[in-house]
């Protein structure tokens, strides 16, 4: 009975592999594409990132106290700070702002340190310090966020102690004096926790991207082709001719989906480095040989299901026109019900685990926490079987419709 | 041995098929009664218009429709019920089945040759033989896409008889082909004849059906409306050629039917 599925199966693999094309286009572009992407956004991120911080923020204070340059010298601040009186116009540095040829105006109210100084009582007069920036622009942002947090916040605090001599008064008590020492967490299921919300989704989408684009053509190219039916005249059971289209085009989307997932995988520390400058770099995932075995498990059925899906929506549609059309609904739902996976933390309501498709996602979700239990495991699988065998039923049941084969 | 009783053929038309056949009915009756007896070592023509059923006999036959009425027995096996069998024993050639255009005629021969069951010695002895013999050696690894319309048919030929089947039957199998190829076919269906196979083929070619066929029967609108050797049917048609017989039977069972 196998041996017309595995001639088949032997046939289907070699159309694909001895087509350098197909090879090219199937399994080294989208790695190429997705390192290459990847790489090129972290690079331009991260040159962004040490760009603001290496730029010399050109800044423009108004009324500024007596001391203030000394204050900003004891820093170490580092800026183009030219000083204005009060009679000087601060219209053009406005509009050099809003161009983006000035980071920063810094106003300090007239008669500053006197105000502060001849302060009593409630109710008497406090200055203020206006500071006018662009938040489109990001020199500018990082300049009022750099200068507000070194040199006036610092500031603020020598001369509160100056007006109150001892700054203690001001503070009744701490809260976490080491932040650090204070998180006390599973790191596995934190950095479980940031994959969880990404793999399910990406594998999720990759195994049905690939499966939708090799299971067209393998079916209702073939049949379009007239090729198909020179296989039903031969002396198999139609079942084999299933079994066969659809073990091959899960080996190719099992292929084409480790292609993207190993990809992504290199290619993410790249892009996180660029974006976060390294804080994320270090994501880890660890699991114990029974989780590589779930994992494995609900990744072959989940790849059946969907190559099963796909086939069956190939062998009705009569052109490869409508299959390609007829399976967008479903590749919409595959996206929908993996993207469930990114809202929530993980669910762990057993009677979600019957739902086909979303149940995959939140399976692979739960496993990159640890979090993954028997029953859910177990709920999913047998969904997903049963639901992929009905499937390859209709299947066979379509092969044999002489409606469908052959339009009759 | 090609033994088709009584078979009717109803087709199910869906609303834009009815639209196309400008018909009120939903259905299509294809074959209506058809007996015929294929014999070993004759070549039997199914001669018709277009639409007249002679498709429908053949898939039929071929185990890929099943009848609506009657029944169809191939080397002594019913069509329906032991369709593995009847596929094991037939060759089934037509135009709509084609053979994969990225591979090569040698690569399409080897799996057809597996998926009949046949150990690879015997596949590459019925090969060497059939490849010489349709001229296929000198492009037998180019992608089939590749070769031209002649090439692919006789490549597809060589290919179906991969198992040397015992009833051969060819929907049309000399459309499209120039005559030199056209002749190389007919020739291999003789040849095919003389070995004491079964052959059965269609046309609407009346110098090929003159010219190939040991018997021929005639179907108009998916009735057969007369049977028997060429001779025979001049005779009784009283025409001194095929094409005149065919003209009248089609004007009498033509307007019979409308």
């Amino acid at each position: 009975m196998m041996n017309g599925t595995k001639v088949i199966v032997m046939k289907e693999l070699s159309r694909v592999f001895h087509d350098k094309k197909m090879v090219f286009s199937l399994f080294i572009m989208p790695a190429v594409m997705i390192v290459g992407m990847y790489s090129l956004m972290g690079t331009l991120l991260g040159n962004m990132m040490s760009d603001i911080e290496e730029h010399v923020p050109s800044i423009y204070v108004q009324n500024a106290p007596a001391d203030l340059e000394e204050v900003i010298a004891s820093t170490g601040y580092k800026a183009n700070i030219e000083y204005l009186t009060a009679s000087d116009n601060t219209d053009s540095l406005k509009d050099g702002i809003f161009s983006g040829t000035v980071d920063l105006l810094v106003v300090f109210d007239e008669n500053f340190v006197d105000t502060i100084a001849a302060y009593q009582a409630a109710g008497d007069p406090i200055p203020e310090v206006k500071t006018f920036y662009n938040t489109a622009e990001d020199y500018s942002s990082a300049a009022r966020q750099n200068f507000v947090n070194t040199v006036l916040v610092p500031y603020q605090q020598s001369l509160l102690a100056g007006r109150l001599g001892n700054i203690e008064q001001l503070t009744v008590f701490y809260i976490d004096k080491n932040p650090e020492a204070s998180i006390i967490v599973d790191e596995k299921k934190q950095d479980g926790r940031m994959l969880g919300m990404l793999v399910p989704f990406l594998l999720n989408i990759m195994l049905f991207a690939g499966a939708m684009g090799l299971g067209v053509d393998a079916i209702t190219g073939e049949k379009e082709r007239g090729t198909l039916s020179s296989m039903l005249v031969s002396p198999i059971k139609r079942g084999e001719i299933v079994f066969g289209k659809l073990i091959s085009l899960a080996i190719m989307s099992c292929i084409s989906a480790a292609v993207y997932v190993v990809s992504i995988v290199v290619a993410m520390p790249i892009l996180m480095n660029g974006a976060t400058g390294g804080a994320l770099g270090s994501i880890s995932l660890q699991f114990t040989p029974i989780e590589v075995i779930m994992l494995l498990v609900i990744l072959m059925v989940v790849v059946y299901l969907y190559v099963s899906i796909v086939a069956l929506i190939a062998v009705l549609a009569r052109t490869s026109k409508e299959a390609n059309t007829y399976v967008m609904p479903a590749y919409v739902l595959v996206m929908l019900g993996s993207i469930m996976t990114y809202a929530g933390t993980g669910d762990t309501k057993l009677a979600n685990f019957f739902i086909p498709i979303y149940n995959s996602a939140v399976s692979i979700q739960n496993l990159m926490m640890g979090e993954l239990t028997l029953a859910q495991f177990g709920a999913t699988i047998a969904t997903i079987g049963v639901l992929a065998a009905v499937i390859t039923a209709l299947i066979t049941k379509a092969f044999n419709s002489e409606k469908i084969m052959f339009n009759a | 041995m090609i033994v088709v009783k009584d078979l009717t053929k109803v087709y199910k038309l869906n609303k834009k098929q009815m639209l196309e056949l400008k018909t009120k009915k939903n259905m299509k009756k294809a074959l209506n009664q058809l007996s015929l007896e294929a014999r070993p070592g004759e070549i039997y023509g199914l001669l018709g218009p277009n639409g007249a059923g002679k498709t429908t006999a053949l898939r039929t036959i071929a185990t890929l429709l099943k009848p609506t009425q009657g029944e169809v027995k191939v080397c002594g096996f019913d069509t329906v019920k032991e369709s593995e069998k009847v596929r094991k024993c037939i060759c089934f050639l037509t135009n709509e089945i084609k053979l994969d255009p990225q591979f090569s005629p040698k690569y399409m021969f080897n799996f057809f040759g597996r998926l009949h069951g046949q150990d690879e010695k015997t596949i590459n002895e019925r090969r060497e033989k059939l490849f010489s013999y349709f001229g296929i050696k000198d492009f037998e690894d180019k992608k089939i896409d590749e070769l031209s319309t002649g090439m692919k048919q006789k490549a597809s030929i060589a290919v179906s008889l991969v198992h040397d089947p015992d009833v051969v039957i060819f929907d049309e199998p000399t459309t499209g082909l120039d005559i030199i190829t056209a002749r190389s076919v007919t020739e291999y269906l003789k040849k095919l004849r003389d070995e004491g196979k079964t052959v059965i083929i269609s046309t609407h070619i009346m110098t090929e059906a003159e010219k190939l066929c040991d018997r021929i029967g005639i179907i108009i609108n998916g009735v057969k409306v007369i049977e028997g050797t060429l001779s025979e049917i001049l005779t009784e048609t009283k025409s001194a050629e095929l094409e005149d017989a065919f003209f009248e039977l089609y004007k009498e069972h033509n307007r019979e039917e409308a």
